[in-house]
């Protein structure tokens, strides 16, 4: 069992910037957390913090019920994967997977079988006596990968993994990552700025901001129920469709269109009657036929879908439809909205009773 | 890997270990060949080795470390030859004794009034030939534990391809 517990971590840096407010996550055994947000956002720092290789400024980390705030990284018992690999170019793949047991003094028959283990699950068996340099760029994560399972570590910290891969192989890589994750029933935190990979890879996700957590859930939770603006513009690709939007009478209304609201929408917005609200739309809630006119701009089809990008009077819009389209510059399409969000445009939460 | 015993996997591991037990040995014996020449060239005794062999022994030194160099490599990836090259080389560092020492310790010294001495004292001869010898057991040493690490592997090979073919 390994269990994590983020205490109101917080990182104060020498210079007084303060990267990460009062995080607090418990994470259970065999449970894959995925720190998402944008560059700068302190997720790199959180991982780095339980990692050991950045100072807790304040708060408690806990593995296992131990208190390991101020234990040196070697005696955390964590392996972590970083995104530029950090493989020893002078040694094969076998003596960098070997390496750090070697360190630790371990049995060489028992490290020769703990390598070939782990090669195997990697399908890096044929590649043991080659060099880094004689790797693809998926290879050599998966060396890097197979350098942390050999180690057997309580918790598995990947940062950014599959930023240097080309999308072919972070596909493929990210199935594998998941197939290890179920293999080994591990514990593992991943920090990512890819919403796909935070998306497919989590049981939960956390999504910070400014170095605040903005909301913890699983990923269904983070796409269908955003905690906040910033949640429902990071979460989704397309990102959100934000309109401001004046509630009144069972509708939603701006200067360039108006769509009416459904019971629960009005229930939802009982306090909100005669205010301005931010509204959400995802593009793939935007369906064809309605009263609303979208002036196409651009159609890019994607094979299953088609992105339609436009104007509805002065305001933008991205829809994204089912089918192939085929709608050229000019055109214009009548939609209707369906699933909404609503958010408090002072607070910027979602508006939820 | 768990079916087979640690005789097996000690084979195994042959597989994807370099052999820097007798790369290590080959080294530390052209660092005790080092000592043995430093000594010799910082001899100053009447000009008595400013002659022709000592151009051969500068050579043959180059010769010795390129060789044991390159030999240091071999054995580290299991060649035969170089393993049998490290005992060549063992055994002709001996042999050297027998030149420039043993000649020097015989021999009496040039310089004016020191006629009684040798040109090279007992002590040098202890010392110099000292480093020859440790020089060539570490060679010799090198040599037959490649032989013997890169017979074990090439029969382990061959024994896996034979697996192989049986499937």
């Amino acid at each position: 069992m390994s269990d994590l517990k983020l205490r109101h971590l917080e990182k104060i840096y020498d210079n007084n910037v303060q990267a990460v407010y009062d995080f607090n996550l418990d994470i259970r055994h065999g449970e894959l957390i995925v720190l998402v947000g944008p560059s700068g956002c302190g997720k790199s720092t959180t991982l780095r913090m339980v990692a050991g290789l950045e100072d807790i400024s304040a708060g408690n980390l806990i593995i296992d019920g131990r208190d390991v705030t101020q234990m040196p990284p070697k005696d955390r018992d964590i392996a972590m994967v970083f995104q530029n690999y950090a493989l020893y170019g002078h040694m094969t793949v076998y003596e960098n997977m070997a390496f750090s047991l070697m360190l630790r003094k371990e049995d060489q028959n028992e490290i020769h079988r703990k390598v070939l283990a782990a090669a195997e699950i990697l399908d890096l068996t044929e590649q043991l006596n080659k060099k880094p340099s004689q790797l693809s760029g998926g290879q050599r994560q998966r060396v890097a990968m197979g350098r942390a399972i050999v180690r057997t570590p309580k918790v598995f910290l990947f940062d950014e993994p599959l930023s240097n891969l080309d999308a072919k192989l972070r596909s493929s890589t990210r199935r594998e990552i998941l197939m290890l994750h179920k293999r080994l029933d591990a514990t593992m935190i991943y920090v990512t700025h890819d919403q796909t990979e935070a998306l497919t890879l989590a049981d939960r996700i956390v999504c910070m901001s400014m170095g605040h957590v903005q909301q913890i859930g699983t990923p269904i939770e983070l796409y269908d129920s955003p905690a906040n603006l910033f949640v429902a513009g990071f979460i989704g690709l397309p990102p959100m469709n934000l309109y401001d939007v004046l509630i009144k009478d069972g509708t939603a209304s701006c200067d360039d269109f108006m769509t009416p609201l459904t019971a629960e929408d009005c229930w939802q917005l009982m306090q909100y009657e005669g205010k301005v609200v931010t509204m959400g739309v995802r593009p793939e809630n935007v369906v064809p036929g309605g009263t609303i006119t979208v002036n196409v701009m651009q159609n890019e089809n994607l094979g299953q879908n088609t992105l339609v990008s436009g104007t509805v009077g002065r305001q933008k819009i991205t829809c994204k439809f089912r089918d192939w389209c085929t709608y050229q510059t000019g055109d214009q399409v009548r939609v209707s909205f369906q699933k909404k969000h609503f958010f408090d445009k002072q607070t910027t939460k979602a508006i939820r009773r | 890997m768990s079916q087979y015993n640690a005789a097996d996997i000690k084979k195994d591991r042959l597989r994807f270990t370099k052999n820097k037990q007798s790369s290590g040995l080959i080294l530390l014996s052209i660092a005790a060949n080092a000592l043995y020449f430093v000594s010799i060239y910082s001899s100053d005794v009447g000009g008595y080795y400013y002659r022709f062999f000592i151009v051969l022994s500068i050579v043959y030194n180059l010769i010795f470390m390129l060789t044991a160099f390159l030999a240091s490599e071999g054995v580290k990836n299991y060649k035969l030859s170089y393993a049998y090259t490290a005992i060549v080389l063992g055994a002709l560092q001996v042999a050297r004794i027998f030149f420039i020492p043993m000649r020097a310790h015989r021999e009496p010294n040039p310089v004016v009034g020191a006629e009684t001495l040798t040109v090279m004292s007992g002590g040098q001869f202890r010392y110099v030939t000292a480093c020859l010898l440790i020089s060539a057991a570490l060679l010799i040493c090198a040599g037959v534990i490649g032989i013997r690490k890169s017979t074990v592997l090439s029969k382990y090979q061959a024994e896996l391809r034979q697996m192989n073919r049986e499937g």
